[in-house]
């Protein structure tokens, strides 16, 4: 038995570092004032970013038309899809074989450092040297609600917080006027799959939720006092309301009700503030016509330069979607050579104005802009109930697709990863979707492995229990 | 006598000691015989055969065994060895498998292992197999280097050249609360009475730091010179400093010069020019500046471009 003992307290001590990190985290728990759960809170390691604006591109961006440059995929075109590449896989609609689709548009290489992108981006063009583009993540999920929850929620079923509700929990809001976390959203022609809980706080407190706001008319629906009541008159029903929340909350203690509290006082603030932060008359014409921003629209145009305009006040996490891009080839808006077309065309600009206007500032050396959808498009046709399709499209591909990083901490000017000759799967570095979480923490000051919120028992975390890695390669 | 029949009937205790033995040693040998990876383990427990061992800082230790572990010893090593072959130590990797050697030093060509790692996905001999992680293509190049430099226990990593660079793993430094409140102690009278006077204007960078962050740019036009020279006493621990759209002036010039940690500083849209940029020559940790929309002009920031200083916007105020 001595033996046995001596050999538990030796394998106990060849890991003093597992013993040193698990008392290290919990040296810095999270803890907000329960009656200010918003404040501001340093994060636990000197971040490079100070912010996140996070443009998820909902329905999947081809990455074969748009970043991952395939010539041998091209040569092949029209020839049915070699079987290794079926065997034992399913798809979302395409069935029997299908054949092989080249890229639709022409490729060529921009910027100082040479990166490969299609003709079909060509204000983003221009900021390329400023760029990461990854063309090797992966994702285990290939329907979009699924998908986008893993992307945002770092899991595909509800229940769980989003990357912003996490970031807004370990650092509150620099403006106590603003939510810490805001949603926009455009669109070309769908609407979101999983809905708001892509932007929901799941276990987290509900204080810590995405704000959504609307891009024309009242940014926060019922933000406005009604007809005929005042300000102050809306304060002293405030006072009363908050008065009664009091009383329930010393007789049940349960922490929502402060979070109620916190959220009413807080739209009462943004009452003057978000009103003004929403306001893109502000800008002068020439900022305005950078973007293609149209006051009164609901446009991506218009919530890239709000977006920009909330980065300026302290707003942590920033989120635009812009739907549309799920091409299939089913209907004209679905197609590659439609829908795809005006998808660009809707955010190509705004976004390239976007990361000139936040480099002008200052900014985008410590925000992290993120690019990408929820999966790839396969190198394959539709061929959805084995027929040729009206329009031509792609089916869902979680394995491999392109998004790109900018901003602080980011070697920019790089291409990560890459794919097969056909663009089928990984072959060089691979980035899952918790790397990209990892990744993204990393950047703001936190150590995904400690930062975690205990709940059912578990202590929970963004990147779930699956190893993951902050994606050094790609750091500048 | 009740015992007696026993005697004759059954084996004496040192006769049946002898077969077990017997058994237990047939048994063995028959093992060994068919499982060469199994009889160098017992040559080698028994001590009658020597393992040839890893160097700790050998290239084979700090580059091909991690990969071995990371892709391979599921299948080839402690609890599983297909093919009879080990890949978890030095000596068994070049031992081999039950087809023979799989690494044939200084020949990469005709070692078998190379062929395996390197046949296209889907090839039934292909390892991994499908369904595993493959190796990457730098992970093949390292593994041919290493046999074709002779496939050593010993030569040291940095011996092999034109190998792909190892990939850094990110580390966190350790979390040092103590030390932190004591760097921060000489602040705190400081800071209280800032932070009464300026609600959220200064910050710690992070919980594990004494250096500052001023953002005074959420106060916009309402932050003035006076305001700034307010937090002179601190000129030592700001390290990043926002002072976008405030009411600040050249008149903050000798403030901003003292403010020596400074790394980063935003004085876009101000009403500042020349004399202020020339006044940050005294920083010299500044890496970042942008003035925009402020009068700097291109002669003024001459200096500090050369320097290294990133700087944004030419001072295009109009």
């Amino acid at each position: 038995m001595g033996g046995l003992g001596a050999f538990f307290l030796n394998s106990a001590m060849a890991e003093p570092n597992a013993a040193k990190n698990a008392a290290s985290a919990a040296a810095l728990p999270i803890q907000h004032d329960p009656s200010a759960p918003l404040s501001p809170l340093a994060p636990p390691f000197t971040p490079k970013v100070r912010r996140v604006i996070y443009l998820h591109m909902g329905g999947s961006p081809s990455q074969l038309e748009l970043f991952d440059h395939k010539p041998e995929l091209t040569k092949f075109n029209g020839r049915d899809c070699p079987e290794v590449f079926l065997k034992g896989k399913r798809f979302a609609f395409i069935t029997g074989v299908p054949k092989l689709l080249g890229t639709m548009y022409p490729f060529h290489q921009a910027g100082k450092s040479g990166t490969w992108i299609s003709d079909r981006l060509p204000h983003l063009e221009k900021m390329i040297d400023d760029m990461c583009v990854i063309n090797s993540m992966r994702t285990d999920q290939f329907n979009h609600a699924p998908a986008q929850l893993l992307v945002q929620t770092g899991d595909p079923r509800l229940g769980h917080a989003s990357l912003g509700s996490w970031v807004t929990y370990g650092l509150g809001s620099e403006n106590q006027n603003l939510p810490g976390f805001i949603v926009m959203i455009s669109s070309s022609s769908t609407t979101a799959n999983a809905g708001k809980p892509l932007w929901g706080s799941g276990f987290l407190p509900s204080v810590y939720q995405g704000v959504q706001c609307r891009s024309a008319g009242e940014p926060v629906l019922y933000l406005d006092n009604p007809k005929g009541v005042s300000r102050v008159e809306r304060r002293q029903v405030l006072d009363a309301v908050d008065e009664i929340n009091r009383q329930t909350y010393a007789e049940l203690g349960n922490p929502e009700t402060v979070a109620r509290i916190a959220q009413y006082e807080m739209s009462f603030r943004m009452q003057l503030e978000a009103s003004d932060a929403m306001d893109i008359t502000r800008e002068p014409a020439h900022v305005l016509a950078r973007y293609g921003a149209e006051p009164g629209k609901t446009s991506f145009a218009n919530n890239c330069l709000v977006a920009r305009r909330l980065a300026e006040r302290g707003v942590r996490f920033i989120q635009l979607y812009h739907w549309g891009w799920d091409s299939h080839g089913t209907p004209v808006d679905q197609g590659l050579n439609v829908g795809l077309v005006d998808c660009c065309h809707a955010t190509d600009q705004p976004t390239a104005a976007l990361l000139t206007d936040l480099k002008e500032r200052g900014l985008l050396e410590d925000t992290l802009i993120v690019w990408g959808g929820e999966f790839g498009r396969t190198p394959m046709q539709e061929n959805r109930g084995g027929q040729e399709m009206k329009y031509i499209g792609r089916d869902h591909h979680p394995e491999a697709f392109s998004i790109w990083l900018a901003g602080g901490g980011i070697k920019s000017g790089i291409t990560h990863g890459a794919t097969d000759d056909l663009g089928y799967d990984v072959v060089r570095d691979p980035v899952e979707v918790r790397d990209l979480h990892a990744t993204t923490l990393y950047l703001l000051g936190f150590d995904y492995r400690t930062f975690s919120y205990s709940y059912q028992g578990l202590d929970q975390k963004l990147t779930g229990v699956k190893p993951a890695r902050v994606v050094s390669e790609i750091l500048a | 006598m009740a015992s007696e029949p026993h005697a004759s009937g059954y084996l004496s205790a040192p006769l049946y000691l002898l077969c077990v033995a017997l058994v237990t040693g047939v048994a063995i040998a028959t093992a060994m015989a068919l499982r060469p990876a199994f009889a160098h383990k017992m040559l080698e427990m028994t001590g009658l055969e020597a393992m040839p061992q890893a160097v700790p800082n050998s290239f084979y230790a700090a580059r091909v065994a991690p990969l071995f572990a990371q892709h391979c010893i599921s299948c080839h090593g402690e609890t599983r060895q297909k093919a009879e072959l080990w890949l978890d130590s030095y000596a068994f990797v070049l031992r081999g498998g039950r087809h023979g050697a799989v690494i044939h030093p200084r020949d990469p060509k005709t070692s078998e292992l190379m062929t395996r790692i390197t046949l296209p996905a889907g090839d039934d001999k292909a390892m991994p197999p499908e369904g595993k992680t493959p190796l990457s293509p730098d992970d093949v190049t390292v593994i041919r280097l290493w046999i074709a430099a002779g496939a050593s226990p010993t030569m040291p990593a940095a011996a092999i050249k034109g190998v792909p660079q190892l990939v850094a793993e990110v580390t966190f430094p350790d979390l040092d609360p103590a030390g932190t409140r004591r760097r921060r102690a000489p602040l705190a009278n400081v800071m209280q009475q800032l932070s009464a006077r300026y609600p959220g204007v200064a910050a710690y960078e992070s919980r594990n730091s004494a250096d500052l962050e001023l953002n005074a740019a959420l106060r916009g036009a309402t932050f003035t010179d006076t305001d700034l020279k307010a937090f002179l006493p601190l000129h030592d621990h700001i390290v990043h400093m926002d002072l976008s759209g405030t009411a600040i002036t050249d008149a903050s010039a000798q403030a901003l010069a003292q403010m020596t940690a400074l790394q980063t500083l935003r004085l876009t849209n101000t009403k500042t020019g020349d004399a202020t940029i020339s006044a940050l020559a005294a920083l010299k940790s500044l890496k970042f500046l942008t003035v925009t929309g402020t009068h700097a002009t291109g002669p003024a920031l001459a200096p500090l471009s050369k320097r290294g200083v990133t700087i944004h916007g030419d001072g295009d105020a109009d």
